[in-house]
């Protein structure tokens, strides 16, 4: 499903910052991969790269046989909106919509007559059948964060990357998260790369990639 | 951009404006409607001043189409037969009505104090038929002393205030305050010297009108000028809203090829240079209100697309195009914009011309009034929105530029 050889990224600067040193990495269709390691390793680095909102310096990305980096600007958004799903840190939701508009949004955006439905039946899935009318600051973070997970989904994404989606809330809620996922995963067979630095989060995952230092360390 | 993707643009612009701020929503509709109406207002003001002193002139001065002599092949000193030449003009439809002048130059004298120190001054003395001159000028309506009859006497005139003297005129040179039954001699430029009595004096304030001529009686002039049946000039009122000035133009010049035309505007001299001056000012204040109304419009949208700059890198990262996010700024532009036109009109039409109308603004041709064409409030409408779909473009796509991790954090 994603195929990673020997990616680079340094951020521009008077002292340029090499955040990814050769990253080469291969995560297969319904895999439920964490990437873990130290703050400043280069984890969520690789998944903006990996989520097509960051262009690396050089090396290749493969999702879905597309080879994402020689596409052009309106290609990877369009990319993004059909192939990806992303959850981010702090919720991400547009505070101007309602849960139901988060979610259905993007499937709105695609042309999906059906993206009310659809949202409906999401937010069902992630438990917020009856929160789907209330604005995201009528909503506390875990739910909010699984209003952005029902959100990623709206598109049948081939890839669901999860940057620390779980870095604000609270235990409970970070458990009820890394549940859906895993249920997502086994369930509908969704791929899945989530950026973690939680070490009771492996006992989620089929796979453990550490990285330290921008480089691969080890795998688990 | 496809029906899709408009129909997205649309969703966020409603939103964003159904759950944005409604005192911040209600503040730039309001500054919108005051740039409206300062558009509308000073080009209305300046168009209505320029009008009516167009109209003025038409009324008191020029008439529409001024009728002349022969000049080729061999000049002519009057129109003559003026009787068959003013009733094949009447026949045009449009036409309102003709009256006939003759022109003659002299000098007033006037002994206020009856003890040999005349007052003297030089004046254009017009000879006319009022019952047939008021239909087409209307210097009967500024009398201000006295009248001025129909049946206007040989030894009867009517003067100017300018040419009489007080009645709050400043002239350096005037008759020293002659006033209705006074006795004045004109000495005319052929050498006749005639007295008259004064009937009635009317004072108009435009600059380049007949404020400072006097008027005699038409078989007055004509003894005076030795001729009949003749016209120094025979003015011609239309109905502009039937022809055009130029269609009337050719018309009478197929009727009368011989004779002598021209229309008001090249009579306008001084009056002429002061409209289109006005007229000038009025297309420079209108564009420098139409930038004003865009950079406000482009820093309101600005301010807000910058506030919003978390959400549109959100926007990006979900795989919304740049383009849908800009079209619905654009979106959000047009529907500020058209509110303020609309605050702006009501302004306009249910504040300012009904006060104007109590409490109007006096100017020398009357009082001013604020004129707008169909055409001209379009003009400002369009200038408007196409500004407002300019500065909602420019400031939406700046910032939707942005890279999206920079948009979300900053």
């Amino acid at each position: 499903m994603i195929k990673v050889e020997n990616l680079i990224k340094t951020y521009p600067g008077e002292v340029p910052t090499l955040a990814l040193k050769g990253v080469s990495l291969e995560i297969a269709e319904g895999e439920f991969v964490a990437l873990m390691g130290r703050s400043g390793s280069g984890k969520s680095t690789l998944l903006h790269q990996l989520g097509l909102l960051d262009m690396p310096t050089s090396g290749s990305v493969v999702i879905n046989k597309f080879n994402v980096l020689t596409l052009s600007d309106s290609e990877r958004t369009r990319f993004r909106l059909q192939y990806l799903g992303y959850v981010f840190q702090e919720y991400a939701l547009i505070a101007e919509f309602t849960a139901l508009e988060n979610v259905s949004f993007p499937a709105m955006a695609f042309g999906d007559d059906s993206a009310k439905e659809r949202a409906e039946h999401l937010l069902d899935l992630v438990g917020l059948k009856d929160r789907m009318n209330h604005y995201p600051n009528e909503m506390s973070g875990g739910e909010q964060q699984r209003v952005a997970i029902a959100r990623s989904l709206i598109n049948n994404p081939k890839v669901l990357f999860a940057d620390e989606p779980t870095a604000n809330l609270d235990t409970v809620s970070s458990e009820v998260v890394f549940k859906l996922f895993q249920k997502l995963n086994k369930e509908l067979k969704q791929t899945i790369l989530v950026v973690t630095h939680e070490p009771e989060d492996k006992k989620y995952v089929d796979r453990v990639i550490w990285l330290k230092d921008g480089l691969i360390k080890d795998e688990e | 951009m496809n029906s899709t993707d408009l129909k997205t643009a649309f969703f966020i612009a409603y939103k964003t404006i159904t759950k944005g701020h409604k005192s911040t929503i209600a503040l730039i509709i309001f500054i919108l409607s005051l740039s409206f109406f300062n558009l509308m207002f000073v080009s209305g003001f300046l168009y209505g001043f320029s009008d009516g002193v167009m109209k003025s002139m038409i009324d008191n001065s020029t008439a529409h189409i001024i009728v002349m002599p022969q000049e080729e092949p061999t000049i002519k000193p009057f129109v003559f037969d003026q009787d068959r030449v003013r009733a094949e003009i009447e026949t045009i439809p449009g036409v309102v009505g003709t009256a006939r002048h003759y022109q003659l130059g002299g000098t007033l004298s006037y002994d206020k104090e009856r003890d040999g120190n005349f007052k003297y001054t030089s004046a254009q003395i017009i000879g006319v038929t009022q019952s047939e001159e008021k239909n087409i000028l209307t210097i009967n309506k500024y009398m201000v002393s006295g009248k001025f009859p129909d049946n206007l006497k040989d030894d009867e005139i009517v003067l100017g205030a300018n040419l009489s003297g007080g009645f709050g005129t400043k002239q350096t040179k005037d008759l020293g305050g002659a006033t209705v039954g006074s006795k004045i001699q004109i000495n005319y430029s052929n050498g006749i010297t005639r007295t008259y009595t004064i009937v009635g004096i009317f004072k108009l304030s435009m600059v380049g009108s007949v404020a400072s001529a006097a008027f005699i009686s038409t078989s007055e002039a004509e003894s005076l000028l030795s001729t009949y049946n003749s016209a120094s000039e025979i003015m011609v009122k239309v109905d502009l809203e039937k022809n055009t000035l130029d269609e009337y133009t050719n018309k009478i010049s197929q009727m009368i090829p011989n004779l002598k035309l021209e229309k008001y505007t090249s009579r306008l001299s001084t009056v002429g240079i002061l409209v289109t001056a006005f007229n000038l000012i009025a297309v420079i204040v209108s564009v420098i209100s139409i930038i004003v109304s865009a950079i406000t419009i482009f820093v309101m949208i600005y301010v807000n697309a910058v506030s919003k700059r978390r959400q549109i890198g959100i926007l990006k990262a979900i795989g919304i195009k740049e383009s849908i996010i800009e079209v619905s700024y654009i979106i959000q532009s047009i529907f500020y914009s058209a509110l303020g036109i609309i605050g702006g009109l009501i302004i306009i039409y249910f504040v300012v011309i009904p006060i104007m109308a109590v409490k109007p603004i006096t100017m020398p041709f009357g009082d001013a009034v604020l004129v707008y064409t169909s055409f001209g409030i379009i003009i400002n409408i369009s200038s408007l929105i196409i500004a407002g779909i300019l500065a909602g473009y420019i400031p939406a796509k700046i910032v939707a530029r942005e890279d999206i991790l920079k948009s979300i954090w900053g």
